[in-house]
């Protein structure tokens, strides 16, 4: 790196650290983005329209491609080759990681929920948890400026639990499908209101992308950029300015201090010749992922930081979130033999149910403090593996059973916030190395009832849904039963949470650590809570306001 | 090859890209030892309830071939990412059984005209849990049917007439309460063979067509939505649940 004279460092190419990378690029700052998966390009790797039929296994699951064989994640999934993780006995953690220029922005839903000003002073409300240090409003600008670089569709609907977005943000969503209709007027019988999903999904075309051609899931990535991934947006758009350079199979070892305690740069293992390479620089900014961030600072303990870097709080890799999850599904006979038309739509929730419990909370009458939403899984799937019906004997009638229940079923998958609790938790395993001798994560978890009244909540209120549509999903699983694992949402978050106080938090609400002025996180770490909005969108906001910040202090000379 | 392929009532897919694969699959197979437990089937007898039945105890060797891996490529899948297993003559059953299954209809082919016998080969070969479970049902399953079959005078499964499968098929195919036990197992391992037979027909390009997939197509402008008969349809289920006065507004 001789020849380019960068002026931070960035770890993680996913939706913290490009982001990141993009805005400190576009002010004119030089930027080196480490990655510690291989480069990857969606325009010539990415499965579009390759169907089910031309996989292996009909393109189903499997240890080697958790979600399916078009599933871009590369390298990864709930292990990675060589990179094991931990988890204490009695406890349960699933930590998915991609190993890929991208990160999980390859393959992520593209739910693209704002957080309201419920969401940033839940202790403020109730008590519990930790409020964020700054208000709603101070971010909504940034939400504007991140949903109209990102390019989300939706739309500004007057919901209680969906703050609008500025005149001219949101892009238009599609039109719902027949048996969101069905939902929305099925909810809508009890009071709560389906409306569209906000996506990250282009419906029409912007800088270097193109427009959705609704076609190809967008888990597979989207070679024409519609679907967002930072590997057709943010990287490529920040490499015109001429200020970033990007190095693949580089995985972060250490953040390296002097003898003062402050940051000097970092080392990281290249993974193609497995040797240490020392890097200095005046500024560094973790994004490598909420628990691989704190992993690297409490892998970076010195005498000077003996507890871990960036931890006099103690606080890095507590404060573990993920959302509350749980399925519920059913056969609506309504909808047997229904007409058939092209589904497909933009591949995902084009309605869902946002929460709608703010006043019943308000009031004290639900038994648990925060909400969550129900996204719809319903459709003209295009068959793979498992084809739909109660099937009994065989020949033409059972091929008639297929035909008359293919697209007849739904599903609500319950998203919600959990709050932090002092049994969910990572540390460093204090036996396990990776295949670089680098320590590995040690996950602790456990629920709290807040997240099993929510979750018997949300069965119990799918159930009548259903019910007003003609079916019947049978007795409920007991919600112990019903909650998904621990990480298996995918919204681990929390591990290097942000605050006011240096004694109760790792960072400001900067994303600079409050031990090391030149070292940041931007990356769901420093989430203080954990609404059920899906991180992602926050992630990117996050990044873009505080790496405006960073620039402003760089160009200040103060970094 | 073309002599044997006459002879045989299902012939393995081997368009030519395939052909050099299946080749090199078949090379492959004869080096693992223990994939042809079938043929040596012992009929156990066994009794469930009241009524006495039979079950094969077989022991398979599991499959010990690598899997596609963790970044396989994506846009050319590997047409044979492991060797295949079968015997001729378990695919031969198989291709029976697939079109007792999925008979031709019209103008729809049959589940052994769209291949789906490469399918079931290509599922129980597979190295993942799964698709071994799947193994084991799937050989006791045959193996069953060629035991059922010896109890019935002939060699074979296959080796029957039509009607005389049609009635061990009768037997096993509707899994209900009214299951006599002796069939329990074989249905169980039959309903797991059928969806399976099920997934290879309709998602294959004609299989697709008959369900009625529409979608995979690339669209210049707008999503379109419903179409007229399908929104008609939805406010016609939705009237009929009592539903109407709380349809979806527009926003």
């Amino acid at each position: 790196m001789d020849d380019f004279d960068y002026h931070a460092v960035v770890v993680g190419s996913g939706a913290g650290g490009a982001m990141a990378a993009y805005e400190l690029t576009r002010q004119g700052i030089k930027v080196l983005l480490l990655e510690a998966g291989r480069d990857y390009d969606p325009k010539t790797e990415t499965p579009m329209f390759k169907t089910n039929h031309e996989a292996p296994l009909l393109g189903s699951s499997n240890k080697d491609k958790n979600f399916g064989f078009y599933d871009a994640t590369v390298d990864g999934g709930w292990q990675v080759p060589d990179e094991p993780y931990t988890t204490a006995e009695g406890s349960e953690f699933m930590w998915w990681r991609a190993r890929m220029l991208g990160g999980r922005t390859n393959h992520w839903g593209r739910y693209s929920l704002r957080f309201s000003h419920h969401d940033f002073k839940g202790k403020s409300r109730d008590g519990l948890g930790a409020d964020w240090p700054f208000e709603y409003d101070d971010i909504a600008p940034w939400y504007d400026k991140t949903e109209k670089l990102v390019g989300v569709c939706g739309a500004n609907t007057d919901h209680e639990d969906m703050p609008h977005s500025a005149p001219g943000v949101l892009q238009e969503p599609p039109k719902p499908r027949v048996t969101e209709l069905l939902v929305a007027a099925a909810a809508g019988k009890e009071g709560i209101r389906a409306v569209p999903m906000h996506r990250a999904v282009l419906t029409k075309s912007q800088d270097i992308r193109q427009k959705c051609f609704y076609a190809t899931p967008c888990g597979h990535g989207c070679s024409i950029g519609a679907a967002f991934q930072t590997t057709t947006s943010l990287i490529p758009l920040a490499k015109q300015t001429g200020n970033l350079k990007v190095i693949t199979d580089a995985m972060v070892r250490t953040v390296d201090t002097d003898s003062d305690g402050q940051v000097t740069g970092l080392t990281y293992v290249d993974k193609n010749t497995g040797k240490d390479i020392k890097l200095l620089s005046k500024v560094v900014i973790l994004a490598a992922s909420s628990c691989e961030s704190a992993r690297i600072l409490l892998n970076s303990k010195t005498d000077v930081h003996p507890a871990g870097l960036a931890n006099s709080s103690g606080q890095v890799g507590r404060n573990l979130m993920d959302s509350t999850g749980a399925g519920i599904g059913a056969y609506i006979p309504a909808l047997r033999n229904r007409p058939r038309y092209n589904e497909d739509g933009h591949t995902a929730n084009h309605l869902f149910i946002p929460w709608w419990g703010h006043d019943a909370q308000a009031k004290g009458e639900l038994d648990f403090p925060r909400g969550y939403h129900f996204e719809i899984g319903s459709g003209f799937r295009e068959p793979g593996s498992w084809v739909a019906g109660d099937f009994q004997g065989y020949g033409l009638s059972v091929k008639e059973e297929a035909r008359a229940a293919y697209g007849s079923y739904i599903s609500f998958a319950l998203r919600g916030e959990m709050l932090p609790n002092d049994d969910c938790y990572m540390e460093i395993d204090d036996e396990v190395t990776d295949k670089w001798g680098i320590p590995v994560a040690k996950f602790h978890w456990k629920f709290s009832e807040h997240e099993i009244n929510q979750v018997k909540h949300g069965l119990e209120t799918a159930k009548k849904i259903f019910a007003n549509m003609g079916a019947d999903v049978g007795d409920l699983p007991a919600p112990e039963d019903a909650i998904l694992k621990g990480g298996q949402i995918i919204h681990e978050v929390g591990a290097t949470r942000m605050g006011e106080d240096p004694a109760d938090s790792v960072t400001n609400q900067w994303g600079q650590t409050w031990d090391c002025p030149n070292l940041f996180v931007m990356d769901a770490g420093t989430f203080a809570s954990n609404p059920h909005k899906n991180c992602t969108l926050t992630i990117l906001t996050l990044a873009m306001r505080n790496a405006d910040w960073l620039a402003g202090q760089i160009k200040q000379g103060a970094l | 090859m073309s002599n044997n392929n006459q002879q045989r009532i299902y012939v393995p897919q081997m368009s030519r890209r395939d052909s050099l694969k299946w080749l090199g699959a078949l090379a492959a197979t004869t080096a693992v030892p223990g994939l042809v437990a079938c043929s040596d089937a012992v009929p156990v007898k066994q009794t469930t309830g009241t009524i006495t039945g039979h079950w094969p105890e077989l022991k398979l060797t599991p499959i010990s071939a690598a899997g596609y891996g963790t970044d396989p490529n994506l846009i050319m899948p590997p047409a044979t990412p492991w060797p295949r297993t079968l015997t001729t003559a378990q695919l031969d059953t198989v291709a029976v059984l697939c079109d007792w299954i999925i008979p031709s209809e019209g103008s729809n082919p049959s589940a052994t005209q769209v291949k789906v016998p490469d399918v079931i080969d290509e599922w129980v070969s597979a190295p993942y849990d799964g698709q071994q479970r799947d193994r084991e049902t799937i050989f006791h399953l045959l193996a069953w049917l060629d035991d059922e079959a010896k109890l019935h005078g002939a060699k074979s499964f296959i080796a029957l007439t039509d009607e005389k499968q049609q009635s061990i098929l009768d037997a096993i195919a509707t899994r209900d309460d009214n299951i006599q036990g002796a069939y329990t197992r074989p249905a169980d391992a039959f309903s797991r063979y059928r969806a399976l037979v099920l997934a290879g027909y309709f998602s294959s390009p004609q299989g697709r067509k008959d369900i009625g997939f529409k979608g995979n197509v690339a669209i210049g402008g707008d999503y379109p939505g419903p179409s007229e008969e399908a929104r008609a349809h939805i406010n016609k289920v939705i009237d009929d649940l009592g539903l109407s006065e709380y349809a979806y507004p527009d926003y």
